[in-house]
C-alpha cells in the first residue's frame, strides 16, 4: 500500500505546474471581468480552487500543508465577506445596496461595459472571489485531512 | 436614517468577522458573539416599536429608492416588507438567540472550533431575521437556505458522537428536499406571473388565478410543512433537535421551525394568496381560489400534529427528545390557529384563533429556549439526558428543578402563566368554530401533561446514584434561564394586556382584512 500522503509522480506533478499558473491567470480574468462578461466572483473563485485542488492532488497533503496556512484562509475568508459588506454599505446614505459609486463616482463610474464601470460591483466580484477560493479550498482542505480511515 | 438595514448587517458583521476576532485568543469570539447579537436585539427592538407605534407597514427597497423600474410600471428590486408580525418575531428571534449565544459561554466552553460555532450561530440568527423581514419570494428563499444550511451544520457540530451526525445527515436530506419543493413552488409563481415581489404577485394572482397557482401553493406549504416538522414528516425533527448543542437546540425547537416553518406558512397564505381577496373575487363571480379547502387541509395536519407529537413525548425516556416531540405538538396549536384562521377568514373567530396562533408562537419561543436551557444544564452537570438516570434531581439543582416547573406549567397552559392565554384563544377559537377540533386540542394537552409530569416526577423522585455529587451551573448558565423565567412569569400576569395591546393588531395586520400587504407596495406605482 502507498504511504498516505504520496504525491502523485512526475509527469502529473510537471504537467500540475504548467497549469496551475494558466488556471489561475483565467480565473483572476473571470473574476475580473465579472461585471462586463459571463461570469463572475463565484464561477472565478471557483476555477482558482480548482488550480488550489490541483496543488493538493498532484503534490499531496503534507506538501501543501507547508505552502497553504489554513487559519490564514479563514481570515481571508472573513475578509472577503467584510469587503463585499462594506461595498454594500456604501451607499447606506440613501439604501442599502445602492450603487453610490456607479451614480456618484469617484471610481468605477465609466462607461458602461468598459472594465472600470459597474460601481461596487467590481469589488463585490473580487470579495466573493476571495472568500469562494479561500472557502473552498479550506473545505477541500479538510476533508483531505480528516479521512480516518485504517492502516 | 432608517435602522431597518442594521437588523441585517450587524450579525452578518459579526459572523464575518469572527475569524478575525478569534486571532485576538478564544475569549473574545464568544463575548463578541454576545456584543452583536445583543446589538441586534436592541435594532430588532427599534423595529418592533416603530412599527408597532404607527401601525402600518414598512417598505424598504433595496438598492434605489423606490421598487419600481425605471420605464416601467411593476417592481423589479427586491424589498423588504416588515409589518407587525414580522416585526414581532425578528423581536423574538433575536432575544432568545441572544440568550442562547450567552448560555453558550459557559456551555460550549469546552469544545473546539468555537469560532466556526458562533459564525454558524450568527449566520443562523441572521437567516430567520432575513426570513421574517423579506417581502420578495426569492429573496425569501435564499435566506431560508442561509438559515437551514446553517443549522445543518450546527446539528453535527458536536461530531465527536455519531449521533449528531446522523441527525444532521438525515436533516440534510430532509430539508434539501423541502427547499426544493419551495424552490420548484416559487420557480412555478415566477414562469407563470413573471414577478417575485409578494405583493404584486398576490395582485397577479388574484388577477388571474390558474392551475399554476394552485399547484405552486401546494408545493410552498408542502415544503414548508416539512420545515415546520408537521407530523408524517416530522422524523427529522426528533432527531436533529435532541442531538444538537442544546443552546442550539433552543433555537431550533424555538425559532427555526416557526420563522422557517409556521410563519412562513402564513405569510404566502395572507400575503399572497389572501383568502379574503378570493372571496371577494367570488362573490362577484370572478375565477378565484377556494382557499377553504386548504385551511381544512392544514387543520387536518395541525390535529395529527398535535396528537401524535405530545403522544410520543410521552413515551420518551431521553429528555430532549421529550421536549423535540413536544415541539411538534405544540406547531399542531399554532397550525390550528391558522387554518382556523384561514377557514374563518373575515370573522370574529378567524381573528381570535390568528391571535392565538401568533400569540403561541412568541410563548413556545419563550417556554422551548427555557426548558432546552434546563436541558443542557442537567446535561452540562450530570452528563445524561437519560430520564431513568436523572431521579432526584430536585435537591441538588433547586433553581433548575424549580424553572423547570414553572417552563412545564407554562407549556401546558396552566393559568397563571403565558401559556395559557394563547392556548386558550385557540381552543375558545376551535370551540366557537367546531367543537370537535376542541375536543382534539385539549386531548393533546392531556398528552402533553402526562409527559411534563413524567419528567417533573423523576426530578422529584428518589435521589440516584448519578446525580450525588452534582452541583447547579454556573452563572452565565443560570442568567438566561432567569431571565426566561421572569419573562414567562411577567407575559403570565400580563397576558390579556399583551393580547389585546400587541398579539391582536399582529393577527389583524397579518390578516390584513383591507389588502394592507398590497396596498403598501401600490403606494409606489401609484406615485411613481
Amino acid at each position: 500500500m502507498r504511504p498516505q500522503n504520496s504525491d502523485m509522480g512526475l509527469i502529473v506533478k510537471t504537467m500540475a505546474r504548467a497549469t496551475i499558473p494558466l488556471i489561475g491567470i483565467f480565473g483572476a480574468y473571470v473574476i475580473v471581468h465579472g461585471h462586463i462578461t459571463p461570469g463572475g466572483g463565484f464561477q472565478g473563485g471557483a476555477t482558482i480552487a480548482g488550480a488550489g485542488v490541483l496543488f493538493l492532488v498532484a503534490f499531496g497533503l503534507s506538501e501543501a500543508k507547508e505552502k497553504i496556512n489554513k487559519n490564514f484562509y479563514s481570515v481571508l475568508e472573513g475578509i472577503g465577506g467584510l469587503v463585499f459588506l462594506t461595498a454594500g454599505m456604501l451607499g447606506l446614505g440613501v439604501v442599502f445596496f445602492y450603487n453610490v459609486l456607479w451614480h456618484k463616482g469617484p471610481v468605477f463610474n465609466g462607461e458602461a461595459g468598459t472594465l472600470l464601470s459597474a460601481g461596487y460591483l467590481p469589488i463585490m466580484n473580487l470579495a466573493v472571489g476571495l472568500k469562494v477560493y479561500t472557502g473552498l479550498v479550506s473545505a477541500l482542505f479538510a476533508i483531505a485531512l480528516f479521512r480516518r480511515w485504517k492502516k | 436614517m432608517n435602522v431597518l438595514p442594521w437588523v441585517i448587517i450587524t450579525p452578518l458583521f459579526g459572523a464575518f468577522s469572527m475569524p478575525v476576532i478569534s486571532l485576538l485568543g478564544g475569549k473574545f469570539r464568544g463575548h463578541w458573539a454576545v456584543i452583536v447579537s445583543g446589538l441586534t436585539l436592541g435594532i430588532a427592538a427599534k423595529v418592533f416599536y416603530t412599527i408597532w407605534k404607527s401601525n402600518e407597514i414598512l417598505v424598504y427597497t433595496l438598492g434605489d429608492t423606490n421598487p419600481i423600474g425605471n420605464g416601467v410600471k411593476f417592481p423589479i428590486r427586491i424589498i423588504w416588507e416588515v409589518d407587525l408580525f414580522g416585526a414581532l418575531l425578528a423581536l423574538t428571534v433575536t432575544f432568545v438567540s441572544f440568550l442562547a449565544i450567552l448560555y453558550s459561554l459557559e456551555y460550549m466552553k469546552h469544545d473546539t472550533g468555537l469560532d466556526k460555532y458562533y459564525a454558524l450561530t450568527l449566520v443562523l440568527e441572521l437567516g430567520m431575521i432575513g426570513i421574517v423581514i423579506t417581502g420578495d419570494i426569492f429573496n425569501f428563499y435564499v435566506f431560508l437556505e442561509i438559515m437551514s444550511i446553517a443549522s445543518y451544520a450546527l446539528v453535527a457540530f458536536r461530531n465527536d458522537t455519531w449521533e449528531g451526525i446522523e441527525a444532521g445527515v438525515k436533516y440534510m436530506f430532509v430539508g434539501s428536499l423541502a427547499s426544493s419543493f419551495i424552490l420548484l413552488g416559487i420557480a412555478l409563481l415566477y414562469g407563470q406571473y413573471g414577478t417575485l415581489t409578494m405583493a404584486y404577485l398576490a395582485m397577479k394572482i388574484a388577477e388571474n388565478p390558474t392551475l399554476i397557482s394552485k399547484v405552486a401553493l401546494a408545493f410552498l406549504v408542502g415544503g414548508l410543512l416539512f420545515k415546520s416538522g408537521a407530523v408524517p414528516v416530522h422524523m427529522w425533527l426528533s432527531d436533529a433537535h435532541p442531538a444538537a448543542p442544546s443552546s442550539i437546540s433552543a433555537m431550533l425547537s424555538g425559532l427555526v421551525i416557526k420563522a422557517g416553518g409556521v410563519y412562513a406558512i402564513a405569510r404566502i397564505i395572507f400575503g399572497i394568496f389572501n383568502p379574503g381577496l378570493h372571496s371577494y373575487l367570488k362573490a362577484f363571480d370572478m375565477p378565484a381560489l377556494n382557499l377553504n379547502t386548504l385551511g381544512w387541509i392544514i387543520i387536518f395536519f395541525a390535529c395529527l400534529t398535535l396528537v401524535i407529537g405530545n403522544a410520543m413525548a410521552v413515551v420518551q425516556n431521553d429528555m430532549k427528545r421529550l421536549f423535540a416531540f413536544s415541539s411538534v405538538g405544540q406547531i399542531g396549536y399554532i397550525l390550528l390557529g391558522f387554518g382556523i384562521g384561514i377557514v374563518a377568514y373575515g370573522d370574529k373567530i378567524g381573528e381570535i384563533a390568528l391571535t392565538g396562533a401568533v400569540y403561541h408562537i412568541v410563548n413556545h419561543a419563550v417556554i422551548k429556549g427555557l426548558l432546552f436551557f434546563i436541558a443542557g444544564a442537567v446535561i452540562h452537570q450530570v452528563g445524561t439526558k437519560n430520564l431513568n438516570e436523572l431521579s432526584g434531581l430536585a435537591r441538588r439543582m433547586p433553581f433548575t428543578t424549580l424553572s423547570f416547573i414553572i417552563g412545564a406549567a407554562a407549556i401546558i397552559g396552566l393559568p397563571p402563566l403565558n401559556g395559557f392565554a394563547s392556548k386558550w384563544l385557540i381552543y375558545e377559537s376551535s370551540a366557537m368554530y367546531n367543537p370537535i377540533l376542541a375536543v382534539i386540542a385539549v386531548i393533546g394537552t392531556v398528552f402533553s401533561l402526562a409527559a411534563y409530569t413524567r419528567v417533573l416526577f423523576t426530578f422529584l423522585g428518589v435521589e440516584s446514584e448519578k446525580v450525588k455529587m452534582v452541583k447547579e451551573p454556573g452563572n452565565a448558565m443560570i442568567v438566561p434561564m432567569l431571565v426566561l423565567v421572569i419573562i414567562i412569569l411577567v407575559m403570565g400576569i400580563l397576558s390579556w394586556q399583551i393580547s389585546d395591546k400587541i398579539m391582536l393588531p399582529t393577527a389583524k395586520m397579518l390578516e390584513q382584512l383591507n389588502g394592507e400587504y398590497i396596498m403598501a407596495l401600490l403606494k409606489f406605482i401609484g406615485g411613481g
